[in-house]
């Protein structure tokens, strides 16, 4: 890019610079998180906090002795009834982190004012909202594992099923969870304010995925319902990879699903991501606070 | 490819007016509205449009500082966020550095160095050195070049000993230094400034203007908007005059100010200050453009106006003013300035 009295421009596009850019987004998303020292309470404190609730009314409901909690093991097949809820509260969480971090990470950057001088670069503009995900993710293994641990030794909750199993879920998970946060971050962007749509489909996932008790004690509309949303999946294929011995064939058929779940939600959010970014460009969305 | 550094062949660029709000067009005229829907599924009636920009040419020359002035709402912003393909026109063709802002708008971009939104536009939560690395990323400067092109920046803009510090430590002028330094990162041969001196203190605003000079000098292109008559005064080549959308006047400075040669500006100060003392100067014959503007806190105003003949309207001038509380402080006949230009082609003062 040079102009024609000799001004040479420092730029060499190309793919590498694509990554380069990339992995600056990156770096400048977990500098910004560290930098504020609430990072901490929701990493140590959280993910032990907000199963709690669940957790004592299960233990009042089952008697101090357990003694109710036949029903449960009849029903689940499982005696950990704290590591049960604690997997179910710890996916909703992270799906839920997922819709404000990843959801609101553009229309902060827009509220910031630093939006539009990242647009103005000639980066890769998804790059912005992969960039972001990709801390956010990081930070998310780390409440998976801080909370796991917690659990393991703070509760006694007795893990018998296999951490690389649970990891695979895991990894299947990450599309369908973040195919929905970048298509809800490219409706927050145009829409401005989604805060209601964050309660809905966070209510949605809470009653209908079966966060805290099994599918089976739902009615068979709500079942049926269940069964279009990633995060029954999830949740069902956690709890058997991290809480029972079934091994692979128990959570086979939930990470066919969640493949099949993740390419849509990851094509759906890139489309609609696109499709943001060219009517910003026609109505000036970016610049708008 | 044009030869031009920019080259904007009739830019429109129309919004859906907001319901309600009394938009207008750009032109003056109310912005049509539609009728409302008998029920749901009828058949759409076509929204009511508002025009911002309503076919700007500009032809800037490579190595040229061009500025362009207007008042609030006038367009100018519209068209900054079109040429830096933040905005797709609505008809209109445009070409930064032989790239068309469309078609080509990466490239586009590769060739600018923006700075809109001040201070806002970098990360207070980063330090100023990690800020132009991050940015110089972004503009794909291979990493080894990067950091000698921000070593070079923060000892330009004289950062040095701040560099390593987060930028909601530093002052207005040092974050805006910053955003500088970003917009220079790439070396681009076209600097988009938009309002680069706006809320600086007058030293810090002296030394930025020493430095667009500069950077004229190594070779950029610098299309400018200002609020600063004088800034655009001392600084362009070239001033563009952009009002209700259109490219009203364009010339250079000593040009724009030929064309109000045979007028003469005068300039009251006075207290106790009446709206309906601005209706009877207008009556005086030779008189107007009239623009007031208090002086501080205190009851103090400046009065300018425009005169045919200021020996003629003198007398009548202070007969309008004298009694009911006003007071005559001061009173000078000057040259006309390029603000009094501005005056003179768009009704109003700048900061209108």
């Amino acid at each position: 890019m040079e102009s024609k009295i000799g001004v040479k421009s420092l730029a060499v596009p190309g793919f590498s610079a694509d990554v380069q850019a990339l992995w600056a987004v990156v770096r400048r998303e977990w500098t910004i998180f560290i930098r504020y020292p609430s990072w901490i309470i929701a990493l140590f404190i959280w993910p032990v906090i907000f199963p709690m609730g669940y957790i004592l009314t299960a233990r009042a409901l089952s008697g101090i002795d357990g003694s109710g909690l036949t029903t449960f093991e009849n029903t689940t097949g499982l005696t950990e009834y704290v590591g049960y809820i604690a997997v179910g509260t710890m996916i909703w969480m992270w799906q839920n982190i997922v819709l404000w971090a990843v959801g609101y990470s553009l229309r902060n950057e827009q509220m910031r004012g630093t939006l539009e001088s990242n647009w103005l670069s000639p980066t890769w503009r998804f790059a912005y909202l992969l960039g972001s995900s990709i801390p956010q993710l990081a930070s998310m293994f780390m409440l998976m594992l801080v909370s796991g641990l917690e659990y393991a030794f703070l509760f006694r909750v007795n893990f018998s099923g296999s951490l690389w199993l649970t990891l695979l879920v895991i990894l299947a998970a990450i599309p369908s969870v973040y195919g929905l946060g970048f298509a809800f971050a490219s409706v927050v962007i145009t829409l401005k304010e989604a805060n209601a749509f964050v309660f809905l489909v966070r209510g949605i996932v809470m009653v209908f995925c079966g966060i805290t008790y099994p599918l089976a004690i739902l009615p068979k509309w709500m079942q049926s319902v269940s069964q279009w949303l990633p995060q029954t999946y999830i949740i069902h294929a956690v709890r058997t990879a991290a809480l029972s011995t079934e091994g692979f064939s128990g959570i086979a058929f939930d990470l066919k699903m969640l493949v099949i779940f993740g390419i849509i939600w990851l094509a759906f959010g890139y489309l609609l991501f696109n499709m943001m970014e060219r009517r910003a460009r026609q109505t000036g969305a970016i610049g708008q606070y | 490819m044009t030869d031009f550094a920019i080259e904007a062949r009739q830019l429109v660029k129309m919004f859906p007016a907001r319901p309600g709000t009394g938009d207008k067009k750009a032109n003056g005229e109310s912005a049509t509205t539609p009728r409302r829907r008998r029920w749901p599924f009828a058949r759409k009636e076509p929204k009511a449009m508002f025009t911002a920009v309503n076919g700007v040419d500009l032809q800037i020359e490579r190595g040229e500082i061009f500025g362009l002035l207007g008042p609030n709402g006038a367009g100018k912003s519209t068209t900054i966020r079109m040429l830096c393909t933040l905005l797709e026109p609505t008809s209109g063709t445009a070409h930064v550095n032989g790239f068309d802002i469309v078609r080509q708008a990466n490239d586009v971009r590769r060739s600018l160095g923006t700075l809109l939104a001040g201070e806002r536009s970098i990360y207070w939560k980063l330090t100023g050195r990690e800020n132009l690395e991050y940015f110089a990323a972004l503009y794909h400067i291979p990493q080894a070049v990067a950091k000698q092109r921000v070593d070079e920046l923060i000892e330009r803009m004289e950062l040095k000993d701040r560099a390593n510090e987060l930028v909601e430590k530093y002052s207005t002028g040092m974050r805006q230094r910053i955003a500088i330094a970003k917009a220079l990162l790439a070396r681009p041969p076209i600097l988009l400034l938009d309002e680069p001196t706006l809320g600086l203190d007058p030293q810090a605003a002296r030394n930025l203007r020493e430095l667009i000079a500069q950077l004229k000098q190594e070779g950029h292109t610098i299309l400018l908007t200002t609020h600063y008559m004088e800034e655009a005064d001392q600084l362009s080549d070239r001033i563009g005059i952009i009002d209700t959308g259109k490219v009203i006047a364009l010339d250079t400075p000593e040009g724009l100010k030929r064309r109000i040669d045979q007028k003469e500006i005068i300039r009251l100060e006075l207290t106790g200050w009446h709206d309906e003392i601005a209706g009877k100067l207008k009556s005086i014959a030779g008189i107007e453009n009239i623009t007031t503007h208090q002086q501080g806190e205190a009851d103090l105003w400046e009065v300018n106006m425009q005169a045919q003949n200021s020996r003629a309207a003198l007398p009548r001038i202070v007969e309008h003013i004298s009694g009911n509380g006003t007071r005559l402080v001061n009173m000078n006949i000057v040259k006309p300035s390029l603000e009094d230009v501005f005056i003179y082609l768009t009704g109003k003062a700048l900061r209108d």
